[in-house]
């Protein structure tokens, strides 16, 4: 799993890379510890993650409820059809704000 | 911004009432009352047979008001940080189910109810089974949010083996009935399944809309590794479970009686658990038709406390299954003693096996020489015992109970605010 962070005015942007699940969860986790502890505002960039699982998904569940415990939030951004599917299954694409690009979720914040 | 704290009431059977779903409520409220969302929970849960009650202090709970049939429990004392209050309000059985449990929620005045419940919870006869699970949309209509988690549905079940059929005109009007209760069940808020195909269905056919997959979630917890070396003494061969409807042993220890008599090492068939509730005397019976058969133990009810005893020693964990209804608890909790398992050829649990990355041997349901293979090739073959115990132990470990409860509290945070 490759990650790349950046900073954004007062946002952190993570961008993953491949499959979040099972077997990436801990680095995922770890990474967005990380980001958490220089920022309340997360967004999330899935434009490169093409598959997700129960695992992955936790993660991402843990970080928002971070986050919104911090008054901050973690936002997802271009997730891709079959990243999209497994929100909408899950009933987890109400829980999470979710934008269509980097920019708008950016946005959001401001 | 920080949310208030939730008062949750979950309508369950719990430990040490046998009903079924009880082992996953006692995982499921653990989990959930260590989450500091959480300010309290009551479990509406059914009331024990004579001389039983829940046994508050067996976690190191102590009662601090002690009507006989309304508790409140206070957690300091073992380490558990919500207070627990256990509600007995309903009956196996009984036609007057959701009534009680209205009247007890209505004083309990919790903030969300969450229904942990099968088609068969409530009971064993059609009405006060269908009835009872009206509930969840009887406290909607006065009010209540709830979440139903259903583990399973009509639609997937084998009734014959279920012990529901007895000719197909009725299994057809049972499926009726199955289709108006599972229309009403989903006038709950939300309805939580544990199987994508589940939700498929339902929204296919129902055209539900409230309905969300929800991971099973294992029982481990930041546990360590469990030793895969078995104790001095006769392999055991282990079966888990509420017996006598899909769940039966006769196939079983009829593939025991086979092995024994092929193999040189001792052997020991432990059949633990207690009947069906739709199955009085079964397990018995059972006992008296293989009174033939040696080194067979029928250990009864297993407390929680014994249970990584059974698990611990059991060189293979067998599913004498006819039919599944749901993900398979059993099959998570031996996923985390890290035991090796033997399974039917049937429907979800084979889905579980590909899905969520366990392994095991199968067998072909009813077929007492393709079980004895199946378990044989485990016991003959140490190591890959092991390495199966060891990947099922790692697929256990994937998603606890303990992260899927966040689930939970995000889609309750998110209906409390509608």
């Amino acid at each position: 799993m490759e990650a790349q962070s950046r900073h954004i005015n007062a946002v952190q942007v993570v961008e993953f890379q491949g499959r979040l699940d099972a077997h990436q969860g801990k680095q995922v986790d770890q990474k967005l510890s990380e980001v958490r502890n220089s920022s309340n505002q997360t967004v999330v960039n899935l434009s490169k993650v093409h598959f997700i699982d129960s695992t992955g998904l936790s993660v991402l569940v843990k970080g928002v409820k971070h986050q919104r415990e911090q008054n901050g939030d973690l936002v997802l951004c271009e997730l891709q059809q079959p990243v999209r599917i497994i929100f909408e299954l899950t009933r987890l694409d109400r829980m999470f704000q979710i934008y269509s690009t980097e920019h708008e979720a950016i946005q959001a914040f401001q | 911004m920080q949310s208030r704290k939730l008062r949750i009431g979950i309508v369950t059977t719990y430990p040490p009432g046998a009903g079924s779903l009880n082992e996953y409520a006692f995982h499921f409220v653990h989990a959930l009352e260590q989450k500091q969302e959480v300010a309290e929970i009551s479990l509406f849960v059914d009331q024990l047979p004579p001389g039983q009650q829940y046994d508050l202090h067996q976690s190191g709970l102590h009662p601090t008001n002690g009507a006989p049939d309304v508790a409140t429990v206070t957690a300091a004392a073992n380490g558990w940080k919500t207070p627990l209050r256990f509600v007995p309000c309903w009956r196996f059985n009984s036609s007057l189910n959701s009534w009680h449990i209205l009247r007890a929620v209505q004083q309990c005045k919790p903030d969300v109810v969450l229904f942990n419940i099968q088609f068969a919870s409530f009971g064993d006869r059609k009405i006060p089974a269908a009835l009872g699970l009206m509930t969840p949309a009887l406290l909607r209509l006065f009010g209540v949010p709830t979440v139903a988690l259903l583990h399973n549905i009509m639609e997937t079940v084998d009734l014959k083996s279920a012990g529901f059929n007895y000719n197909p005109l009725i299994e057809r009007l049972i499926r009726l009935i199955g289709w108006i209760v599972t229309s009403i069940v989903l006038r709950a808020n939300l309805v939580a399944v544990t199987i994508p195909k589940y939700v498929e269905i339902l929204e296919k056919r129902y055209g539900a809309r409230n309905v969300l997959l929800a991971p099973h979630g294992s029982f481990a917890s930041e546990s360590t590794p469990p030793s895969f070396d078995l104790p001095d003494g006769p392999l055991q061969i282990m079966t888990f479970g509420k017996f006598g409807t899909y769940k039966r042993v006769e196939t079983l220890v009829e593939a025991f009686h086979l092995l024994q008599t092929k193999h040189d090492a001792a052997l020991e068939l432990v059949i633990a658990g207690t009947d069906s509730p739709n199955a009085p005397n079964y397990l018995e019976n059972i006992a008296k038709q293989y009174a033939n058969v040696p080194n067979v133990r029928y250990t009864g009810y297993v407390r929680e406390a014994d249970v990584p005893h059974i698990f611990g020693e059991a060189a293979a964990v067998v599913f004498p299954y006819s039919s599944t209804t749901g993900s398979s608890g059993v099959l998570h909790q031996a996923g985390e003693y890290g035991k090796a398992v033997v399974l039917p050829r049937i429907g979800d649990l084979a889905e579980l096996i590909s899905e969520e990355g366990y392994t095991g041997e199968f067998f072909e349901p009813n077929n007492a020489q393709s079980l004895a293979d199946a378990i044989g090739y485990i016991i003959d073959d140490p190591e890959r015992r092991v390495e199966m115990g060891r990947q099922n132990y790692l697929a256990a470990q994937g998603l606890p109970l303990l992260e899927v409860v966040d689930w939970y509290l995000l889609h309750i945070e998110s209906l409390l605010k509608k």
